[in-house]
């Protein structure tokens, strides 16, 4: 069985740490945090998570120019993103999907939840073909 | 720097006054432009650099509040200073209320103080607008600490309460509740001032009641238990569907739930019902507390509004969530109101349109068969009902799409004269709708006309994209620039019967006047100022011994929206000669003159007024 991997980017060591103790709660989540965008990009490439859990307000490349900055990528183009952020007015997160996020998680969030949450974002596991 | 004065002012003896005493003092850092409507004034600030508005709210085209609204609305970001000869404490309050940073009265005031007005009136309006982006920028700052606050309380009291020593346990509780409690405040705060900027966006759509209700239970289960108050659900299988946008909506059911259990005595019931009803949807949330105090029952909608304040704060409230209720009931076009529980406690209840009844209001039924028809594309049902009334006055049938799907599907089944877009819908921008109806080959060359609650969207797009639009209106519609849009090209004007103006006790005049043209009859000087907002007329018909001789001061008001002159035939008991300028070529005595000859009169007015009055310069 394989493990779900989830790359968190954000630049708070506190929401970092609460983040991965969340998604420790599921066994099969295993986490890996980056403090800034540029960090993420060469995290993405080397370490290909199943999916990105990407904050918004970020010094020097925030959260849409890192998304950006990974679908120009191919190697990081295809790795649905998650963003997690404060804003979440509704016109703010139209602007979130329309970059091209999977979807967007508010702050706060309900950490005995958040791991369902990002679950819900993976895409179907690969159908099995009988012999 | 200097400043740019907007005065919008149609008595031209006061514009003059105005600018001989800017000039006399030496007002040098001020440019005053003028113009006479408030159509002038909307195009000339989607063209122009304004700094600071000058309103007088008596214009042909807008008065009053309604004027100042349409100001506001036009110019959001700009100061705005009323000046006007209606001293009245209450006028000015909600003057200031509808926008507006100061209300000066015509004559009280002199140039030193209109430009210190002026001055203030711009340092209020930064002031306001720091303040909506402090508020904005705060909340969301708060919410990064309070995400690993709530996070790590939340991850503590989830794993490892169960094995902490009571006392620390109990703390760490009380700790993420209030944690908690503090994320609502942020939440609430930053609703309150969406709503209030006018930025909560609501998408409306078919709403199935009992499962959003169901949801909204579930949701606060555990709140419930917290209190240990239990929620039933009442009518659990009542099929009713209402339009609305769900995830408001259930904010609403949140907000009136976790009331309801905050007040509730420990081992209480909090009962939910919904009813439906012919054209709403009700829904009732039934506690049985302590119930409002009286004096507290006027104040219950109002924000940080708490019956005792200590009490409230104890019960981990806002103050804020009943006002959100108030606020976005309101755009739902529903109702929330509340009574005395009988056997005690509170009930409040919700009305929502139902969803049947609002799609059966798309079509307009009861305008005459050969009324020139017209698609509305607007998903705001109060906007489009008054709209509709509005236009059905003016001989034009109304139909309504909510939404830009539904808006091409009544385009393609039915051939409408002209089409209405807002610029804001549902599931879809209006630019995109008129790029579409514009492929369309029978709606390459229909009239359409923008109808916007946002001046700054969508423009330039249009303008770009070469859409043909032809015009551009901003909420609220001002309805006569409307009709002269529509009347250029569906050729509606040139045909339609005459409105007059009667502004008399007679009923026999009325009856014969109904003959010649659309009547209007009013008793009243008061009723005819508030008549002559609602559209334009061709003829006014006046009795001056009305209102004990009052009758001649209405004379310089009968203007229609352009600012010309209404003919008016005067009929007075004694023959009073009012002959004495180009409106008023004859004078009629009541004794002397018999309905046929004023019927003759009034027909050589009509017949002397200019033919195509549409063609006029806006």
């Amino acid at each position: 069985m394989s493990d779900i991997r989830i790359l968190l980017v954000d630049d708070e060591p506190d929401i970092r740490e609460v983040v991965d103790v969340s998604l420790g709660l599921d066994r099969e989540i295993k986490t890996r945090a980056c403090a800034s965008g540029a960090d993420a990009l060469v995290a993405a490439a080397e370490w290909s998570p199943s999916l990105i859990l990407l904050d918004v307000m970020m010094p020097l490349m925030d959260g849409p120019a890192t998304l950006a900055n990974l679908r120009k990528n191919p190697r990081t183009a295809h790795i649905p993103v998650v963003f997690l952020t404060a804003r979440t007015r509704a016109d703010e997160i139209e602007q979130y999907t329309s970059l091209g996020a999977q979807g967007v998680l508010s702050k706060p969030f309900d950490p005995m939840t958040l791991a369902a949450s990002v679950r819900s974002y993976l895409p179907p596991p690969a159908v099995q073909h009988a012999l | 720097m200097s400043k740019a004065i907007l005065l919008i002012e149609d008595n031209p003896g006061d514009v003059r006054l105005l600018r001989e005493m800017f000039n006399d003092h030496g007002a040098h850092n001020t440019k005053l432009t003028h113009v006479d409507c408030m159509s002038a004034a909307e195009k000339h600030l989607g063209e122009h650099v304004v700094d600071i508005i000058l309103l007088d709210p008596g214009l042909p085209d807008a008065q009053g509040l309604g004027a100042i609204r349409r100001a506001h609305a036009a110019a959001p970001r700009l100061p705005l200073v009323v000046l006007t000869c209606l001293d009245d404490e209450s006028v000015a309050e909600q003057a200031l209320q509808e926008g507006a940073q100061d209300y000066l009265i015509k004559g009280q005031i002199e140039v030193r103080g209109i430009l210190r007005a002026l001055r203030y009136a711009t340092e209020r309006k930064r002031l306001e607008q720091l303040k909506d982006e402090f508020v904005s920028t705060v909340s969301h700052e708060l919410r990064t600490p309070l995400t690993s606050i709530t996070g790590s309380l939340g991850l503590i009291m989830g794993n490892a309460a169960g094995n902490l020593p009571q006392p620390m346990a109990r703390l760490l509780a009380i700790a993420h509740s209030n944690s908690k409690r503090l994320v609502r405040l942020v939440d609430d705060i930053l609703d309150i001032e969406k709503i209030q900027a006018g930025r909560m966006v609501f998408n409306f759509s078919r709403v199935e009641v009992r499962p959003l209700v169901a949801q909204a239970i579930e949701a606060n289960r555990g709140f419930a238990e917290g209190y240990g108050v239990r929620v039933r659900l009442e009518a659990a299988h009542t099929a009713a569907d209402v339009r609305a946008d769900p995830d408001r909506l259930l904010q609403v059911v949140t907000n009136l739930l976790s009331n309801a259990i905050k007040f509730s005595p420990k081992d209480g019931e909090v009962v939910v019902a919904i009813e439906k009803g012919i054209d709403m949807v009700r829904l009732t949330v039934r506690d049985h507390g302590p119930g409002i105090p009286v004096d507290f029952k006027p104040l219950i909608f109002e924000k940080f509004a708490q019956a005792d304040a200590g009490d409230a704060r104890q019960k981990g409230g806002t103050g804020l969530g009943l006002s959100i209720v108030k606020e976005i009931v309101d755009r739902l076009s529903g109702e929330v109101g509340f009574a005395d529980a009988p056997g005690g406690g509170t009930v409040f209840h919700v009305q929502l349109p139902c969803w049947d009844h609002v799609a059966s209001l798309a079509i307009d039924r009861e305008a005459k068969p050969d009324a020139v028809r017209l698609l509305l594309c607007e998903d705001d049902l109060d906007t489009a009902l008054t709209l509709r009334e509005q236009l059905r006055q003016v001989g034009f049938a109304t139909d309504f799409a909510y939404s830009v799907g539904e808006a091409l599907t009544r385009a393609a089944a039915t051939q409408y004269h002209a089409i209405l877009v807002d610029i804001q819908l549902p599931d879809g921008d209006g630019v995109s709708l008129i790029v579409r109806l514009r492929d369309l080959p029978q709606y390459r060359d229909t009239p359409i006309v923008v109808v916007s609650g946002d001046p700054s969207r969508g423009r330039d797009d249009v303008r770009s994209a070469k859409l043909n639009v032809l015009d551009w209106l901003n909420k609220p519609v001002d309805l006569d620039r409307l009709v002269r849009a529509l009347a250029k090209t569906v050729g509606h004007e040139a045909n339609r019967r005459p409105r007059i103006l009667h502004v008399d006790e007679d009923n026999r005049v009325a009856r014969a006047l109904s003959e010649i043209g659309d009547v209007v009859t009013v008793k009243s000087i008061e009723e005819a100022r508030q008549t002559l907002k609602t559209g334009d007329f061709d003829l006014a018909v006046l009795d001056v011994a009305l209102a004990k001789g009052a009758g001649p001061d209405l004379l310089p008001e009968l203007r229609d929206s352009r600012g010309n002159i209404i003919p008016v035939v005067v009929f007075s008991a004694d023959g009073a000669n009012l002959a004495s300028d180009a409106q008023v070529p004859s004078a009629l005595a009541k004794s002397h003159t018999s309905i046929d000859s004023l019927m003759a009169t009034v027909r050589d007015r009509l017949a002397s007024r200019p033919t195509n009055p549409s063609k006029e310069v806006v």
